[in-house]
C-alpha cells in the first residue's frame, strides 16, 4: 500500500544550523500519526518541509506518492494536503463565515472565478456551514475572526485547515494553551473531523498523543528517535530516556517549584 | 463585534446614486457646476478601480495614471481616426477601447509589479509609472510630446442624436459609465475572486495555503482594475478633447492615491466620497486660491492622522448611534467642535493666504478676505490671525474632548445593551 506522506532522507539546515538530519519516515493512509519531541527538536520546521513553507535542502518528500518536494504551498494544498499552524494564522479582518470559506472555494473548483456571486454558490455556503457547525462556532459565523476568544481563534483555525476536505492533515499543536475542557472537546473535534483522513499531528499533551494516535514518531534534535504504536513508544528504553523521562523530571520541576 | 453586509439597503443605496447621477446637474446647475460634475464622474471611477488595489487587494500602487493615461492615449487616437474615417465607432462606446487598453496594459505591466507585495510592489509600480512618463515623452510621434494629442469628440453621425458637443450630453455619458463601472466593480467584490483578493491583502501566506497563488490572485485583480481605469481614462479624454502626458504622470497616481484615502479605502464607497471631495478641492478651491494644493495636503496629512479610514469611516461609526436613537446627545458637541474647527480654519486661512501674498512677487501683498483688506507686510494682522487659529485650536480640542467623552459613554452604554 502507498504511503500517505513519505519522507526520504529530510535535511534542512538554516544557513550553517542543521535544523533536520536525515529524517525517514513513512506514514500510512488513514492512520493518525502523532509526532512528539521536545522543545526545538524541529517538529515544527518537518511540517513547514511537507507543506511547502520550507525548501527542503536535501532528500525527497511524497505525497501519495507523488513527489512534491520544493513545491509551492498552494500546489501541495491542491494536492490534498491541508495544514493548521501552531500559532494561529487566520484572516483576522474576515467573519468566522468567510474565513472557513477561504477553504471552501478552490477545492470546490471556484479557484480564480470572477464571474460567480460567491453568495449564490450553495455547495459552498453549504459546507462551511457544515465546518462552522463541527468547530461549533456556527453562532459566531458574523463575528470577526480577530475578536474571537483564543479557544475560538484555535478551533477556527482547524476549521480552516479542515474546510476543503483534504485527505492529509497537518495540525502543529491544536491544544496549545488550552484548558482542560477546552482540550477534550478538540481531542474529540480532531477525532472526527480526521474520519477517513490521514492525520498528523505535533502535540505537547501526551494524554491527547496517546489518546488519539495510531502511531507515534519521536523528534529530538532533528533526528528521529524512535516510530511505533503507543505501547512501542511507551516502552521504548531510549524515548523514556530522551523525551519522556525529561518530560517528567520537568513536570516534577515544575511541581516542586510550585510548592 | 459583528460584520454583516447591508443586504437590504443595497437597492436603495444602488437606487439613490442612479437617482443622484441623473439629478446632479439640476440640483447644480450652472457650467462650472456641469463641469466639475463631470470630473467628479471620471474621478470617481478611477478612484474606485485604484481601490480595487489598495482596499481590496492590499497593493499601495504609486503608478495606476498607467492604466488610465494609455487607456485615454489609445482613446484619442481612436478617436482621431473616427474623425478621419478610418473606421466608425458611436463616441459613447470609446470608453470601452480605453478599458481594453488599460487591460492590455494591466497584463504587460502587472505581470511584473504583482510578481511581489508589499513595498516591493509599491516601488516597482512607481518605477513603471516613471519608465512609461519617460517614454510618453520619448515618442512624440505617438504620444505628442508635453503638448499632447488634442481632439474632437464631435465625429461621425450623432449617435440617437446626441453630438456630445453640449456638456450636458458629456456628463450623461461619463455618468452612465461611472454608474456601470460602479455596479461593476461592486460586482467583483461578491466574486471568488474578490473575497480571495481579501484574504491576501489580510494574510497572504494563509491564503497559499488554501490552495491560492497570491501573484496569480494580485494580478488578476489588477488587471481587472486597470480596466475600469482605462475607462475613466477615455472618458476624461473625451471629456477634455486632449490627452497629454499629464496622464500618466506621478503627479495624477499620487492624486488618485490621496482621494482614495481621503475617501476611505476600507468600505467599497468610500473612494466615491473622496473623488469628489478632491474634485472639489481641484476645481473649486484652485479658483479662488492659490494654496488650494497646500489645504489639501493638510486635509490629507489630518485623514491620515485622525481617521485613517477616510471620511467614509467617520459617516459609518455615526450609524449606529443614530439607530439607537442617540445621535441627539452628540449634536450639541458636534456642532461646538465645527465652530471650533471654523475658527481655527479661518486664522490657519489667513495666515497661509499672507504669506503666499508676501511671496508672490510683483502681485499685491493685500490680502482681500470677506471684504476687508490686511496687508501682509504689516504685523496687525499676523498677529490677528495667529490668535484666531489659537483659540480655534484650543477651543477645538475641548470641544473635541467633549465629544469623545460623550461618545466613549454612548458606546460603553450600546455594548452593555448589546451584550444584556
Ligand atoms: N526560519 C528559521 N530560521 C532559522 N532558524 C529556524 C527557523 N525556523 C526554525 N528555526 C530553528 O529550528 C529549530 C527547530 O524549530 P521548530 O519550530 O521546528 O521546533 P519545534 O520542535 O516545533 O519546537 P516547539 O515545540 O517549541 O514548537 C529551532 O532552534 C528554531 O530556532
Ligand atoms: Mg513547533
Amino acid at each position: 500500500m502507498k504511503s500517505a506522506i513519505e519522507l526520504r532522507d529530510v535535511h534542512k539546515s538554516f544557513g550553517t544550523t542543521k535544523i533536520i538530519f536525515g529524517v525517514s519516515l513513512q506514514i500510512r493512509e488513514g492512520e493518525r500519526h502523532a509526532i512528539i519531541g521536545p522543545n526545538g527538536a524541529g517538529k515544527s520546521t518537518l511540517f513547514n518541509l511537507i507543506s511547502g513553507r520550507y525548501e527542503v535542502s536535501a532528500g525527497r518528500i511524497l505525497l501519495h506518492g507523488a513527489d512534491i518536494t520544493n513545491l509551492q504551498p498552494f500546489e501541495i494544498n491542491r494536492k490534498g494536503l491541508s495544514r493548521s499552524f501552531q500559532v494561529t494564522n487566520i484572516f483576522h479582518n474576515m467573519s468566522v463565515y468567510e474565513n472557513v470559506r477561504c477553504g471552501v472555494l478552490w477545492p470546490a473548483g471556484y479557484r480564480y472565478s470572477f464571474w460567480h456571486r460567491v453568495g449564490g454558490l450553495r455547495d459552498v455556503r453549504q459546507r462551511a456551514e457544515e465546518v462552522m457547525e463541527r468547530i461549533g462556532l456556527a453562532r459566531r459565523r458574523n463575528t470577526l475572526a480577530g475578536t474571537l476568544t483564543y479557544a475560538e481563534q484555535r478551533a477556527l483555525e482547524i476549521g480552516v485547515t479542515i474546510a476543503g476536505g483534504a485527505s492529509v492533515v497537518l495540525l502543529d499543536e491544536p491544544t496549545a494553551g488550552m484548558s482542560r475542557t477546552e482540550t477534550a472537546q478538540v481531542v474529540e473535534l480532531i477525532r472526527s473531523v480526521t474520519e477517513g483522513r490521514t492525520l498528523v499531528m505535533v502535540e505537547h499533551h501526551m494524554g491527547v498523543v496517546f489518546n488519539l494516535a495510531d502511531r507515534i514518531s519521536v523528534l529530538v534534535y532533528g533526528e528521529l528517535l524512535a516510530t511505533g504504536t503507543p505501547e512501542e513508544i511507551r516502552a521504548n528504553p531510549a524515548v523514556q530516556e530522551a523525551y519522556l523521562g525529561a518530560l517528567h523530571k520537568e513536570a516534577a520541576r515544575a511541581d516542586g517549584s510550585h510548592a | 463585534m459583528t460584520y454583516q453586509p447591508l443586504n437590504l439597503g443595497r437597492w436603495i443605496i444602488w437606487g439613490g446614486a442612479a437617482l443622484l447621477f441623473a439629478a446632479a446637474p439640476h440640483l447644480f446647475p450652472g457650467g462650472f457646476a456641469l463641469t466639475m460634475l463631470t470630473q467628479m464622474g471620471v474621478m470617481i471611477l478611477f478612484a474606485l478601480s485604484y481601490n480595487m488595489l489598495l482596499g481590496q487587494g492590499g497593493m499601495l500602487s504609486f503608478g495606476h495614471a498607467v492604466y488610465s493615461g494609455l487607456g485615454a492615449y489609445v482613446t484619442v487616437h481612436a478617436l482621431n481616426q473616427i474623425g478621419a474615417g478610418t473606421f466608425y465607432l458611436p463616441v459613447p462606446l470609446l470608453p470601452l477601447v480605453g478599458g481594453i487598453a488599460g487591460l492590455a496594459f494591466g497584463l504587460l505591466f502587472g505581470y511584473v509589479t504583482t510578481k511581489r507585495a508589499g513595498t516591493t510592489f509599491a516601488l516597482i509600480s512607481l518605477g513603471i509609472g516613471e519608465m512609461v512618463f519617460a517614454c510618453v515623452l520619448m515618442f512624440p510621434g505617438f504620444f505628442g510630446g508635453e503638448a499632447g494629442i488634442s481632439t474632437n469628440r464631435m465625429v461621425g453621425q450623432p449617435f440617437l442624436g446626441l453630438t456630445f458637443g453640449p456638456g450636458i450630453q458629456v456628463y450623461y455619458l461619463v455618468a452612465l459609465w461611472c454608474f456601470l463601472g460602479m455596479a461593476g466593480m461592486f460586482a467583483l467584490t461578491q466574486t471568488p475572486l474578490g473575497r480571495m483578493a481579501n484574504a491576501v491583502r489580510d494574510n497572504p501566506e494563509r491564503a497559499e495555503f488554501v490552495g491560492y497563488n497570491t501573484r496569480h490572485v494580485r494580478f488578476l485583480q489588477l488587471v481587472l482594475s486597470s480596466f475600469f481605469a482605462g475607462v475613466s481614462g477615455a472618458l476624461s479624454c473625451i471629456n477634455f478633447e486632449i490627452v497629454s502626458a499629464e496622464n500618466v504622470s506621478a503627479i495624477r497616481s499620487g492624486g488618485v492615491l490621496l482621494a482614495t484615502f481621503i475617501g476611505g479605502v476600507p468600505f467599497f464607497f468610500g473612494p466615491v466620497i473622496g473623488a469628489i471631495v478632491f474634485v472639489f478641492f481641484i476645481v473649486a478651491l484652485s479658483g479662488f486660491t492659490k494654496a488650494w494644493l497646500l489645504y489639501l495636503g493638510l486635509f490629507f496629512v489630518l485623514i491620515v492622522v485622525y481617521a485613517p479610514g477616510g471620511i467614509a469611516s467617520l459617516i459609518l461609526m455615526q450609524f449606529p448611534v443614530i439607530r439607537a436613537g442617540r445621535w441627539r446627545e452628540l449634536a450639541l458637541p458636534y456642532a461646538l467642535a465645527a465652530l471650533a474647527g471654523l475658527v481655527a480654519l479661518a486664522g490657519l486661512i489667513g495666515l497661509v493666504e499672507m504669506v503666499y501674498r508676501l511671496s508672490d512677487q510683483g502681485v499685491s501683498t493685500v490680502l482681500q478676505l470677506l471684504g476687508m483688506s490686511f496687508d501682509a507686510r504689516s504685523a496687525p494682522p499676523w498677529i490677528a490671525f495667529g490668535a484666531i487659529l489659537a483659540a480655534g485650536l484650543a477651543s477645538l480640542r475641548a470641544a473635541a474632548r467633549r465629544v469623545g467623552e460623550r461618545w466613549g459613554a454612548i458606546q460603553l452604554e450600546l455594548q452593555a445593551q448589546a451584550a444584556a
